[in-house]
């Protein structure tokens, strides 16, 4: 499958759009950049006399990224294009699964909602059963039971074993 | 032969029987997860650290040593099991090595991987031991200009070298850079970026930052396109190699190192070039049944790039512990476990740690020798652990995630950070942008900021301080030349066009 190369230029792709979803990114990075230098001008610049206080750096490193955003949105507009990374488990080829993705912010979201609540064995073991499910397993009473058995597991050996703080929830005093 | 005393001291610090556990669980994770897709040694390293602070540190170095090497063997099983490509240096090792597994030679392939990698780990070993008290007495001299250009070269080497766009490399440095801000400022006390959030006035912790890069962003990633089909995984014995083996094996381990150990301790070297030299160096010497084979699973293209992979790590180790340098990712975490302890990497660390950082060294070859014997006759079992079900892979990994950042500080405001950075890993491997330098950036940013300040305050705020030792105008020389490295490339591809991307087609 690596051999191929650059697997998505299709006849589509190659004609110049305005808009790119890299260039979302590409404007982050300016935007950040500018986020830097103004979260650095309400530092006070009550420092030391020798030398340079504590708005040198950050002003740098805020032009900086000012200047590699530029750079960044400029190469996207003129067709420049990151190759998505290789990995095992990936399939270049599939168009995204922005289901998933959803799914997978979701369960992680509701479980940080609910693990002060619920303590981590209930919520870890949510959170194992339902990434496993976005992600597409099939056996869902066995990914039910393997988030269990997780869950549990991972509680006694880091809080028992390890000393670990971990939220005991509804389940406190039982385990 | 002062190191050589030092060296025995620490041989008799890491052959205690806690250490050699603390080795033994190293070597067994870090192959773990090395074999494991999704993640890699960086990532177990910053998660273990905070279940590490009560060991002591001597052994919590020689498991985090343990989990580095032990990545890059586990790494190799990967590359030649599984026909895709993993991690990036062990990229080269699947071009043949999966090859040979395909015609029935996974056993030679493990093996030879294995044993090169057991090679080249110990002689690069003793080329650190060598190198390192050298470096040392060099950097001693070093003044604060000095080390603010290192670490300028660090930032552009590995911005330029990983990633096949420079300014998508400097836009993921630049990010790394703008997170180590967030924080109090060591010198002065002032409150920077931080949004008037109190959790945030310590700055964002290490271990967030790359637990949220690699495994939250990886597990989106993989959400976003998984690959439907069951991986399809070689069935393989024991680890073996016949005699003509041998014979094809140890020419090439011995290239291999030469190649790996100083492109590792390069900034911005890497495993990815020497391999890739490894391979094409090997391709051209091969002669006889290794050139017929060539391109269809010759034993030489798997010996060469894999004892390549595993000298580059050895050698990052020398800038790493001599200068506080890091040129990778997991050298990065390294670092910051470092000065977990509040140990600074450098000169003064020989010095001041011997014990330490000998029996670190010690470790090294203990590890590589466990690594050995837990390889060739385990490798079964490691082919196993590759069978395991993608969607219940990333679940546990989302999971330890989550239970590593949210040991760090027992606050739900650290998951939702482990979100936001997951979600920033996500676009960037969507992109393309590499994620190493954010991370080298993020960790050496704000040692760079305390150089640079003690720099300009010996200076009085002449800024030409900066360039007053030769060694700080060669290493910002060196810095430029990176940055100038894709009109390099477009002069070469202008010769040999696309020869990166197509390394199994360059034929001559």
């Amino acid at each position: 499958m690596s051999e191929s190369g650059n697997p998505t230029t299709g006849p589509a792709e190659k004609r110049a759009r305005w808009w790119r979803p890299e260039l979302g990114l590409a404007l982050v990075v300016l935007a950040l950049g500018g986020f830097v230098i103004a979260g650095t001008l309400e530092v006070s610049a009550a420092a030391s006399r020798l030398g340079v206080g504590p708005r040198f750096f950050p002003m740098l490193v805020g032009g900086a990224m000012i200047l590699v955003g530029l750079c960044y949105v400029a190469d996207v507009l003129r067709g420049g294009r990151g190759d998505p990374e290789e990995s095992e488990d990936v399939d270049l080829d599939a168009p995204a699964d922005w289901r998933s993705v959803g799914l997978v912010s979701g369960v992680f979201l509701g479980f940080t909602a609910v693990l002060d609540a619920l303590g981590w064995i209930i919520a870890a073991s949510l959170l194992f059963f339902g990434l496993s499910v976005a992600l597409g397993a099939e056996h869902r009473l066995r990914a039910a039971g393997v988030g269990v058995l997780l869950g549990i597991s991972t509680y006694l050996l880091f809080v028992k074993g390890l000393g670990v703080t971990l939220p005991g929830g509804v389940l406190r005093g039982v385990i | 032969m002062e190191s050589f005393e030092l060296l025995l001291g620490g041989f008799a610090e890491a052959l205690t029987p806690v250490n050699l556990l603390y080795a033994l669980i190293g070597v067994t994770l870090g192959t773990l997860v090395g074999v494991l897709p999704g993640i890699g040694p960086a990532m177990t390293v910053a998660l273990l650290l905070p279940i590490t602070f009560t060991v002591p540190p001597a052994s919590a170095f020689i498991m985090f040593a343990g989990i580095y090497y032990g990545g890059m063997y586990g790494g190799s099983t990967t590359s030649i099991l599984l026909n895709t490509p993993g991690e990036s240096s062990s990229m080269i090792t699947a071009l043949e090595g999966n090859k040979m597994a395909r015609r029935g030679r996974a056993a030679q392939a493990l093996a030879t991987a294995a044993i090169g990698s057991f090679v080249a780990g110990t002689i690069a070993t003793a080329l650190l031991v060598v190198a390192a008290p050298a470096v040392v007495s060099f950097a001693i001299a070093f003044g604060p200009e000095d080390y603010f250009a290192l670490a300028v070269l660090a930032f552009t080497a590995v911005s330029s070298v990983l990633s096949r766009s420079v300014v998508r490399g400097l836009a993921s440095l630049v990010l790394g850079l703008a997170i180590g801000l967030i924080g109090i400022d060591q010198q002065t006390g002032q409150a920077r970026l931080t949004l008037g959030i109190p959790q945030l006035l310590d700055g964002i912790d290490v271990v967030i930052v790359a637990v949220g890069l690699f495994a939250m962003g990886e597990a989106m990633y993989v959400a976003s396109r998984l690959r439907h089909a069951v991986p399809e995984v070689v069935p393989v014995g024991r680890a073996w190699m016949g005699r003509s083996d041998w014979r094809r094996s140890w020419r090439p381990w011995l290239r291999g190192t030469a190649l790996g150990f100083p492109f590792g301790a390069l900034p911005g070297g890497g495993a990815e070039i020497p391999t890739f030299l490894s391979y094409a160096a090997e391709k051209r010497l091969a002669r006889g049944v290794a050139r017929e084979e060539y391109g269809k699973g010759a034993i030489e293209g798997v010996a060469g790039p894999e004892a390549a992979n595993n000298a580059s790590a050895a050698g990052t180790l020398v800038p790493l512990l001599t200068l506080g340098l890091p040129t990778s990712a997991t050298a990065a975490i390294l670092l910051a476990a470092f000065q977990q302890y509040g140990l600074q990497p450098g000169p003064q660390l020989f010095d001041h740690n011997p014990a330490l950082v000998w029996g670190m060294i010690a470790s090294l070859f203990v590890g590589n020798t466990m690594l050995l014997v837990l390889n060739l006759p385990l490798a079964p079992l490691w082919a196993r652990v590759l069978r395991i079900p993608r969607p219940y892979l990333y679940a546990g990994i989302v999971l330890f995630a989550a239970l590593g950042v949210y040991a760090l500080n027992a606050t739900v405001v650290d998951l939702v950070v482990l979100y936001l950075l997951g979600l920033l890993g996500f676009a960037m491997r969507r992109f393309g942008l590499p994620i190493a330098p954010a991370v080298i950036g993020m960790i050496l940013g704000p040692m760079a900021e305390i150089q640079l300040r003690r720099a300009l305050a010996i200076g009085a705020g002449d800024v030409g301080v900066l360039v007053r030792s030769p060694v700080a105008v060669v290493l910002l020389a060196l810095s430029l030349l990176a940055l100038l490295t894709p009109v390099f490339r477009r002069l070469l591809a202008r010769r040999a066009p696309a020869a990166v991307a197509h390394v199994p087609r360059e034929e001559d």
